[in-house]
């Protein structure tokens, strides 16, 4: 991946960051509620890779704990792994298909959702399965709303790369 | 075609190279949870001073002017959705507010009659109490720079830190009511946790009837006054405010008078030994735009 392409993905990932903590969070539709930030990291993983994704999502992480002075590493954590599935996704059998980004923000916003709920289970942090579950159908609807805009818009900027460049493990036939 | 030989396109210095590919991908994966971890439990362990905490800090001072530019971008269609949402019940809102308006006028007299003659005995007691709300605070009037995201946090990030003099456990209201406390600060940005988080607890009382207990979370935008015993006599529609004591498992840091709700429903059952009475907050806490950080002027 060039120089610039990392300077644009940070460049999405940290105004992606900045709307979710500061406008995004506010919008509760439904007991939903939309994550810009993560439905950008699934298309920014899903055009360049598990590496960048992975990265991405730790970066991206780091910022919101920092901007909401919360817990250091719980948000980075969650979104690391988010980013390097769906970036894995995206190399392998997810590459070149349509409704991979709707599939993958679909299924991340559950993983995400149950990943956060665990860690905080975890560290004996207020954790409300019956709230998250409430909230759970209307914040997947509201991601897959955005994530047709926000896909074109990463897409646009972050141009899909030649086969070869992709890290692959299993090769697709046909 | 079985008989067929296959040609293999890939040659033994390709498998090599995709082998340490996806050896370095893991390592990098790797590395990056177990920097995530490291964090989570450097943070974890000292969550409001050290090292870390400085630096996020500082951090979220630089972040700080990327939030608010995002706020004042954001505000105009936040207006537009309030404005419209506002404009439906306005109607009915307003008849509420004329009832209300006529109740308070009349309970207003009262009270400064009732304040008047309590302030005297106070001096010819010459009666020693802790900081009174609002008289012995001085507000900090801070924005709202970021939102809880999702059931998980009840927490606000607010304009205004140590700098300005809040310090943790600085009360934090709103124009209608109290909003909650200051958990976490850097000085120039705070965290405060809201009425509604589960661990919030703030020890009230009814106002009408005197009757204590405790505020915590409830379903759904309400709140539920706790430890009520089933003897004492709660009514819909009794004021609720901070009741200023100090309890040994939920240390009240909150001056006495702080409104916080009012009263909808009262209800109890065969087996409870407590009712339950729902409170609706006053401040409109998914909703805060603006708040103020009531910083105590008079020394404990």
């Amino acid at each position: 991946m060039r120089a610039v392409d990392g300077a644009k993905a940070a460049v999405l990932l940290f105004v992606a960051a900045i709307m979710q903590v500061s406008i995004f969070a506010q919008a509760h539709v439904l007991g939903g509620v939309p994550d810009l930030l993560l439905v950008t990291l699934v298309a920014v993983a899903l055009l360049r890779g598990a590496v960048v994704g992975a990265a991405g999502g730790f970066f991206a992480g780091l910022l919101v704990d920092t901007a909401t002075l919360g817990q250091l590493g719980l948000t980075s954590l969650v979104l690391t792994l988010a980013g390097y599935w769906i970036g894995r996704y995206g190399e392998t059998t997810g590459r070149d298909r349509r409704h991979a980004p709707f599939v993958s923000v679909a299924v991340v916003t559950v993983l995400y959702s149950f990943g956060l709920l665990l860690v905080r289970f975890v560290l004996g942090e207020p954790a409300p399965a019956a709230a998250m579950l409430r909230g759970l159908a209307p914040s997947i609807a509201l991601n897959l709303i955005l994530t047709g805009a926000v896909y074109a818009l990463v897409r646009r900027l972050l141009r899909p790369l030649d086969r070869s460049d992709l890290a692959t493990e299993v090769q697709l036939l046909g | 075609m079985l008989g067929s030989s296959v040609q293999r396109s890939r040659s033994k210095n390709q498998y090599a190279g995709r082998a340490r590919s996806a050896m370095v991908r893991r390592l990098i994966l790797a590395v990056l949870v177990v920097g995530a971890l490291a964090l989570l439990t450097i943070s974890f362990r000292s969550p409001t001073s050290g090292f870390l905490h400085d630096v996020q800090g500082t951090g979220a001072t630089a972040l700080r002017p990327f939030q608010v530019a995002a706020g004042r971008v954001a505000r105009p269609f936040r207006d537009a959705y309030n404005w419209f949402d506002g404009l439906t019940r306005a109607k009915s809102e307003n008849a509420k507010l004329q009832r209300e308006l006529r109740q308070v006028r009349a309970q207003a007299t009262e009270y400064q009659a009732g304040a008047q003659r309590a302030t005297e005995l106070e001096k010819l007691l010459n009666y020693e109490q802790g900081p009174t709300y609002p008289k012995d605070f001085r507000p900090v009037n801070t924005s709202v720079i970021s939102f809880p995201s999702g059931p998980f946090a009840q927490q606000i990030g607010i304009g205004a830190g140590t700098s300005s003099g809040i310090t943790i456990n600085t009360p934090v209201v709103n124009a209608d009511g109290l909003v909650g406390r200051v958990t976490n600060a850097s000085p120039s940005t705070s965290v405060v946790t809201l009425l509604s988080d589960p661990e919030s607890a703030v020890a009230a009382r009814d106002l009408k009837s005197g009757v204590s207990g405790l505020i915590r979370h409830g379903q759904g935008n309400t709140l539920i006054l706790d430890q009520v015993s089933k003897e004492q006599k709660v009514s819909v529609g009794d004021v609720i405010v901070t009741q200023g004591t100090r309890d040994r498992r939920y240390p009240d840091l909150y001056p006495y008078g702080i409104p916080i709700g009012r009263v909808i429903n009262v209800g109890t059952t065969d087996i409870a030994s407590y009712l339950t009475v729902q409170v609706a907050p006053f401040a409109s806490l998914g909703s805060l735009d603006s708040v103020a950080a009531l910083v105590s002027t008079k020394r404990k």
